[in-house]
């Protein structure tokens, strides 16, 4: 268990890392325009639109379920206040406040007479240059660890619309050990501007066991070094949330052997 | 098993303090770097709640937790979850069995999860006096997670269900139940055990 902490420490150290390059790629930015309570003002213009479909519709809430309260006409030009996940806050010439779905907003000119440049609609050059955060679970289905829980959280980086890096952390348990691991994976995902995207990923980690306090069998605790590889399949379920099964080979390096594990997961992600 | 606890703290200590860095930092930056103009976002939540933790076999208590949620869609959302109670009372099934004694940090219930919601009827909640809409939904969550009690760690499955209103717009109210279901070895037949979670908190959105 001592052996643990150098690790939090690293680990520790790579969440920090983590937070601040999303803060500095702006992910979680914050402007509440004019609607919120405490409104910061950036000394930027806010984003307004000509409207060039037939109509937008402007809802009480951001959602389907909410009712459409108001109309706007093609001609007129609208602000984009707000984004939240699927839905845009908007304001109309006469200062009505609503929320607008992003495909009849992408039916709109800038100032400039140039298209909205609002993400456009299929995933993979969309998702370049996006961070992904999201968790896995599954179990081990061969090997010493047969029948071992595990799940974990990812965050990944895409540099190109079919490469990308993921971090995970995450536990394992079963009733005689329970432990921790750790890998770094990079990710290949050619076809992902399609909405069932298969992957190919390699990557290496450690695995640290612990004992329960019922345990009987002899397991090697501490520190073991893994490479990793498998097969993913993801399916795209909204235009920044994603479903993803993956079938895994780990290759543990013990001090007088290979062992060799099987693993399936099921894990949920979003973009942003 | 102290430094176990001290290694999820350190880890969600992490996380807050670089949540609450990222969006101080944000603040300062461009809404969205590509473009010239000021868009808002509002995707995460992170919020606090108190209630009470049902552990089968052993007392009932009260547990505190905080949570971090990240909307993805409008209809699905992921969410991590940290709770714990103080130390657990002695319950009679643990003075009538064969159980070992523990005491100190060992008698505290901790679990934290990592789940996916999915938001099954949105909707407007109009307090009495009230003319505002407040938006409201009421959820399903499932996810995996660990539960450390008595010196066990025990992969857990999370169920629950709740409902929340928006009462302000960043401040959202909300009410939970979860059932913990884990495999122990505290009772006499090794079976799964369901712990209820009942919670009420608020959350901030930005």
């Amino acid at each position: 268990m001592k052996s643990m902490l150098p690790h939090c420490n690293k680990l520790t150290l790579t969440l920090m890392l983590a937070t601040l390059l999303l803060s500095s790629h702006g992910a979680f930015s914050q402007n509440e325009a004019s609607t919120g309570s405490s409104s910061v003002n950036l000394g930027k213009p806010l984003l307004t639109l000509e409207v060039i479909d037939s109509f937008v519709e402007m809802r009480t809430g951001p959602g389907r379920g909410y009712p459409i309260f108001y109309v706007i006409e093609q001609g007129e030009s609208v602000e984009v206040l707000v984004r939240r996940a699927g839905w845009y806050e908007i304001r109309s010439q006469n200062g009505k406040v609503g929320w607008a779905t992003p495909a009849q907003l992408s039916r709109t000119l800038q100032a400039t007479g140039e298209p909205a440049d609002l993400p456009s609609v299929s995933f993979g050059d969309y998702l370049k240059n996006k961070w992904r955060i999201g968790f896995t679970t599954g179990d081990f289905s061969d090997g010493q660890l047969k029948g071992t829980d595990l799940f974990s959280a990812t965050v990944s980086y895409r540099f190109l619309s079919w490469l990308s890096v993921e971090g995970r952390v995450g536990k394992l348990f079963n009733s005689q050990s329970e432990g921790d691991i750790r890998a770094l994976n990079i990710l290949v995902e050619p076809f992902s501007q399609n909405k069932l995207s298969p992957e190919i990923f390699i990557g290496r980690g450690v695995l640290s066991l612990d004992s329960q306090p019922e345990q009987t069998a002899s397991i090697n605790e501490g520190d073991s070094n893994f490479i990793t590889y498998g097969l993913g399949l993801n399916y795209y379920l909204g235009r920044n949330f994603v479903i993803r099964g993956e079938y895994s080979q780990y290759s543990v390096s013990t001090d007088d052997d290979k062992e060799k594990l099987d693993s399936w997961k099921i894990g949920f992600n979003t973009f942003f | 098993m102290e430094n176990r606890f001290q290694y999820i703290l350190l880890v969600l200590v992490s996380v807050l303090a670089g949540l609450l860095g990222l969006s101080s930092i944000a603040n300062a930056q461009t809404a969205d770097d590509k473009s010239q103009f000021a868009v808002g976002t509002e995707f995460l939540e992170i919020g606090l709640s108190l209630g009470m933790i049902n552990i089968e076999d052993f007392p009932s208590e009260t547990a505190t937790g905080i949570h971090f949620t990240f909307r993805a869609t409008e209809d699905y959302f992921l969410q991590l979850n940290y709770m714990k109670t103080s130390e657990v009372s002695t319950s009679t099934f643990e003075e009538q069995g064969s159980l070992t004694s523990v005491s100190g940090s060992d008698r505290e219930f901790i679990h934290y999860d990592v789940l996916l919601g999915y938001n099954l009827y949105q909707g407007e909640f109009f307090s009495a006096d009230s003319k505002e809409a407040n938006l409201s939904s009421l959820y399903l969550v499932g996810g995996v997670g660990e539960t450390e009690f008595r010196n066990e760690s025990r992969f857990t499955y999370t169920l629950g269900v709740g409902y929340r209103v928006a009462f302000k717009r960043r401040y959202i109210v909300h009410v939970d139940v979860r059932d913990y279901n884990h495999k122990t070895s505290l009772n006499a037949s090794g079976d799964r055990v369901n712990n209820i979670h009942w919670s009420a908190g608020v959350s901030y959105l930005f």
